[in-house]
């Protein structure tokens, strides 16, 4: 077991490892590939760009939404979108050959005030200082952004910095202030603010938001996202095909009952036709800037651009170029409806293989050319930015927009679904090494030993795709879960990832092209991880400990339990108290806010977009889509939490080493240590003593030689067991706006970073303010010292599939997985771990001495790419929280 | 007379941009050069008018904003 001397150790060593010590020298990845010319330099370009926001679409929103008051809310949202839409500005770059981007910029996003006008107010602001008063700004001010790389972490000249990492021209703030200040008492946010104090209880949930033991609202901040997109209809019918379908159904259900079906299929009409005036728009631009070229190539390449656009204005894709450029239409269209994060592009390689199919058989198309434009979309897709308050995007996002891309699974039929063109996909990844699409491989033992293998390859390269993903125990989950809803065996085939790791449902959908009809699978469902956003267990156990009060602001959270937690169980049974309340309560409210959300804006890019919302005419805010049960339960620090229950255990009640009172004065004394805000480390190496340090020693040892997760080790195991089964059980209890059970959910994200800030030292040694351990079944870091395999019975000591996820990140050193034979053994222990009824492993092949270097040198690693929970960012845009806990996890120096 | 008021400034991000005419980087706040050409924004629009807070009126009737891109607005007067 851990144990202070070895955290000393490591304060020497700088990083936790496993197996033999590295080579003096630090370890390069193996594999090095790099893009093509085109994406090489768009990348450069990206390099270089920051994240700009802008005011054209919200003013254009804002303005139509007044002239429309009293118009049905549908319509008139429909109207205001299609105005947002029809007025950005076009922006194309030379080299590039797909099209089109959320706002002006390269980076560009912008606020979306309808749903949330507080956050970017200034901070002398009187709405600002409500927000505060409420808690809402809790999370913002515990998180930290990372302060390189895109991110505009100051005001300067003429830009202002927004919430750490936007910048917005000076010229537009007074645009944005009185934009903002129409929409108070109006947006989403405020509204449902009025509507969620009707809540039994609502101050308790007050307290949690400012003790930041929830990180979030669900409503207002990320309404949509966590979800997988369906492209069907667009490749289908094309812009002027759906519209089409609008026309027919609006005659079939003018007059008739259930009018609401009239007002949908009118506003998905007119939304389309701001769409058509926003793809002809850019047509417009690209006819301009070919009239500017000289250059032959790139004029022709124009002229190619304004070609293809005005046929997808109206039709559908005649080649697999148009369909790629149409599936990226409709994935910034829905993005521009909504803030979002991780909206996925699902099994894209799928989705798009016939007309990819059709192109190579006909000779229009080569393996080259197709490199080059899934290189052009990973740019595009890692180009995204999604505006949001610092708490959410810098605490839970890290700057990512989480779309994940995933490869592999099966088919209809219950085959393989792998084909070349994810071959390709995989390829594009490594050549084109950026943060997005992320990518999931969804294993299953019929996939073809060459397309797990190349899987392992890009794994190799170090920047943490693609994820692990067990085909089986999705199924599993989804098969207890949407079974009432009609999921069956088939359907349950055509899943894939929403955001970074959540579960979601699809269907198959039946493409006709080429004289064939192909089934391609797509998202049926609407957004999940909507609901409660992330509880801290560490920080539940804490004012289970304090008897409801957050020790670090002096205020009451819970009731006083008044229970003196003179045994085990009687501290589980608060435990479990506590934590129901903070549930009860908080899915309550943010039931209220997202009803509020589709009241005032509901989605209608989206809602036309997933079956079977077309055909019933209701929008994902009333059912429309074939599988709603997405409503979870988001938890963060669950080992945290087990590895403190088993500290307790031990050593107050077992072995009765101390006392609760005693316990709890260490950790009010933080065992002696300064905290992290102090030290400015937020993880357990390189932490600094304060003068009554050995006053602790003893017990601060004896907490961190207490039983750890990722040992194989019962004690600590079957601790993490119990709370698994009683939290996923327990989640049955409370009902979703649409009335559906709801289940759980088990990523950090990047919440484990703020939310340990606000946390005060634990009983499993951990100290205050430190970052929690990461995903869900990944070992604090330091303290999984058996070996991997060892780690795997710890994580695998419940059934995975009663979980919508869990979460598994190793960090392992390049030269354990080096060459083929590497690779085989790097295969066979991912096999080993999904045998086990894993759900997911993701890797950082990585030297951590490299990362520290990166921390200290910041300008010689743009490029450098880390994975964090579910996702893969730049190193230089992450914030320090969590650069930290990558630093500390435990590097593997060997595999057995 | 800046890049960022010019017709042929492709702006990538707050600060700074590409020419469209010889696809030079150059900064939005920088002096712009003798290919200028006024951008379609409101302040050169004949129906805005500008009002005492650094903002104005658009047709007498919306708020609208000196800076604001009006390439995409079919009312623009310039």
């Amino acid at each position: 077991m851990a144990s202070i001397q070895d955290f000393a150790q490591c304060t020497t060593d700088v990083y936790n490892y496993y197996g033999d010590k590295p080579e003096v020298d630090i370890q390069e990845r193996e594999i090095n590939k790099q893009p093509m010319t085109r994406a090489e330099k768009e990348r450069r370009l990206y390099f270089e760009t920051k994240s700009s926001a802008s005011v054209e679409f919200p003013y254009w929103y804002t303005r139509r939404w007044e002239e429309l008051e009293g118009e049905i809310p549908i319509i008139r949202r429909a109207e205001a979108l299609k105005s947002g839409f029809s007025h950005l500005t076009p922006a194309l770059l030379p080299g590039e050959i797909i099209a089109m981007r959320k706002a002006v910029y390269l980076r560009g996003s912008y606020p979306m005030p309808w749903l949330s006008e507080m956050f970017f107010l200034a901070k002398e602001d009187e709405l600002y200082k409500e927000a505060q008063k409420m808690g809402k700004t809790s999370a913002d001010e515990v998180t930290t952004m990372g302060q390189g790389g895109g991110n505009v972490t100051k005001s300067a000249g003429n830009v202002i910095s927004i919430a750490g990492k936007f910048g917005l021209r000076k010229e537009e703030m007074p645009a944005l202030l009185k934009i903002a200040k129409k929409w108070f008492n109006k947006s989403v946010d405020d509204v449902g603010h009025k509507y969620e104090q009707l809540v039994p209880d609502y101050q308790t949930k007050e307290e949690i938001m400012r003790a930041v033991i929830c990180m979030f609202d669900s409503g207002y901040t990320l309404p949509q996202g966590r979800e997988v997109m369906n492209y069907y209809y667009p490749l289908q019918y094309g812009i002027e095909g759906i519209k089409r379908i609008c026309h027919e159904k609006q005659d079939q259900s003018a007059g008739y009952p259930d009018m609401d079906r009239l007002y949908f299929y009118k506003a998905v009409h007119s939304m389309l036709e701001g769409m058509q005036t926003w793809i002809l728009n850019y047509a417009g631009e690209a006819r301009f800037m070919a009239s500017l070229e000289d250059d032959p190539v790139q004029k022709a390449e124009f002229l190619e651009i304004a070609e293809r656009l005005e046929w997808l204005s109206e039709n559908k894709p005649r080649n697999f170029h148009d369909a790629l450029q149409l599936v990226w239409i409709f994935h910034v269209a829905v993005l521009n409806e909504d803030a979002i994060s991780g909206l996925s592009p699902g099994r894209l390689g799928q989705v798009l293989y016939p007309f990819w199919k059709n192109d190579m058989e006909n000779g229009n198309l080569t393996r080259e050319k197709t490199l080059e434009l899934l290189e052009a979309m990973r740019m595009k897709f890692t180009e995204l930015d999604c505006f949001a308050s610092m708490g959410v995007v810098g605490g839970v996002l890290s700057g990512n927009t989480f779309n994940n891309l995933c490869i592999g699974g099966l088919d209809k039929d219950g085959n393989s679904a792998a084909n070349e063109l994810e071959m390709l996909i995989l390829e594009s990844a490594m050549s084109c090494a950026t943060p997005q699409p992320t990518l999931s491989l969804l294993f299953d033992e019929k996939l073809p030993e060459e397309f797990l293998m190349k899987g392992i390859e890009c794994t190799k390269i170090g920047t943490g795709y693609p994820a692990w993903v067990n085909n089986r125990v999705a199924m599993e989950f989804l098969l207890n879960n949407f079974k009432n809803e009609g999921l069956g065996l088939e359907e349950a085939r055509a899943w894939s990832i929403g955001g970074c790791l959540e579960t979601s449902p699809g269907s198959w959908m039946p493409l006709e092209f080429d004289g064939q009809t192909h089934y391609i699978p797509g998202g049926s469902a609407p957004a999940t991880s909507v609901g409660v956003h992330f509880i801290s267990l560490p920080k539940v156990l804490e004012a289970v400990l304090f008897d409801g009060i957050d020790r670090r602001t002096g205020r009451r959270v819970y009731p006083a339990h008044g229970s003196k937690l003179e045994t085990y169980e009687e501290l589980w049974t608060v435990f479990k108290k506590y934590f129901s309340l903070t549930v009860e309560v908080l899915t309550l409210t943010n039931n209220i806010q997202h009803d509020i959300w589709g009241k005032i804006s509901p989605s209608i890019v989206n809602s036309m977009l997933k079956p079977d919302c077309l055909d019933t005419g209701k929008d994902i805010s009333h059912k429309g889509c074939r599988y709603n049960r997405t409503f979870n339960v988001e938890i963060c620090g669950g080992v945290n939490l087990a590895n403190s229950l088993a500290a307790i255990k031990k050593n107050v009640f077992d072995d009765r080493n101390f006392s609760m009172e005693t316990l709890k004065l260490a950790i009010e004394a933080n065992f002696g240590y300064h905290s992290a805000l102090e030290s400015g480390s937020f993880s357990l190496t390189e932490q600094v003593k304060t003068d009554n340090y050995k006053n602790w020693l003893k017990i601060h040892k004896l907490c961190l030689d207490a039983p750890k997760y990722g040992n194989d080790d019962k004690y600590v195991d079957n601790i993490f067991r119990e709370w698994q089964h009683w939290f996923s059980g327990m989640c049955e209890k409370y009902r979703s706006l649409y009335d559906e059970p709801m289940y759980s959910c088990q990523i950090s994200v990047s919440t484990h970073g703020p939310m340990g800030a606000v946390t005060l030292a634990t009983p499993d040694g951990r100290l205050c303010g430190t970052t929690f351990a990461d995903g869900s079944v990944s070992a604090y870091p330091g303290t999984d010292r058996n070996g991997p395999y060892a780690l795997f019975n710890s994580a695998t000591c419940y059934n995975h599939a009663l979980s919508q996820n869990s979460q598994l990140n190793m960090k392992i050193h390049p030269s354990v997985v080096k060459g083929r034979e590497g690779s085989r053994k790097f295969l066979e222990m991912i096999k080993a771990y999904v045998r086990k009824g894993a759900f997911h492993a993701q890797f950082n092949i990585v030297d951590s001495r490299m990362l520290k270097d990166a921390q200290k040198n910041p300008d010689n690693y743009r490029g450098l790419m880390v994975r964090v929970a579910g996702f893969t960012q730049y190193w230089v845009e992450l914030g320090k929280q969590i650069q930290d806990e990558v630093i500390a996890r435990t590097e593997y120096e060997q595999l057995g | 007379m800046k890049h960022y008021d010019c017709k042929y400034f492709l702006m990538t991000d707050v600060f700074k941009g590409i020419c469209k005419r010889d696809k030079t980087t150059i900064f939005a706040d920088d002096a712009a050069c003798e290919n200028f050409e006024k951008a379609r924004k409101c302040k050169n629009c004949n129906n805005f008018t500008t009002t005492d807070d650094d903002l104005g009126l658009c047709m007498n009737k919306f708020m609208a904003y000196p800076e604001m891109n009006a390439i995409t607005c079919n009312d623009f007067n310039g």
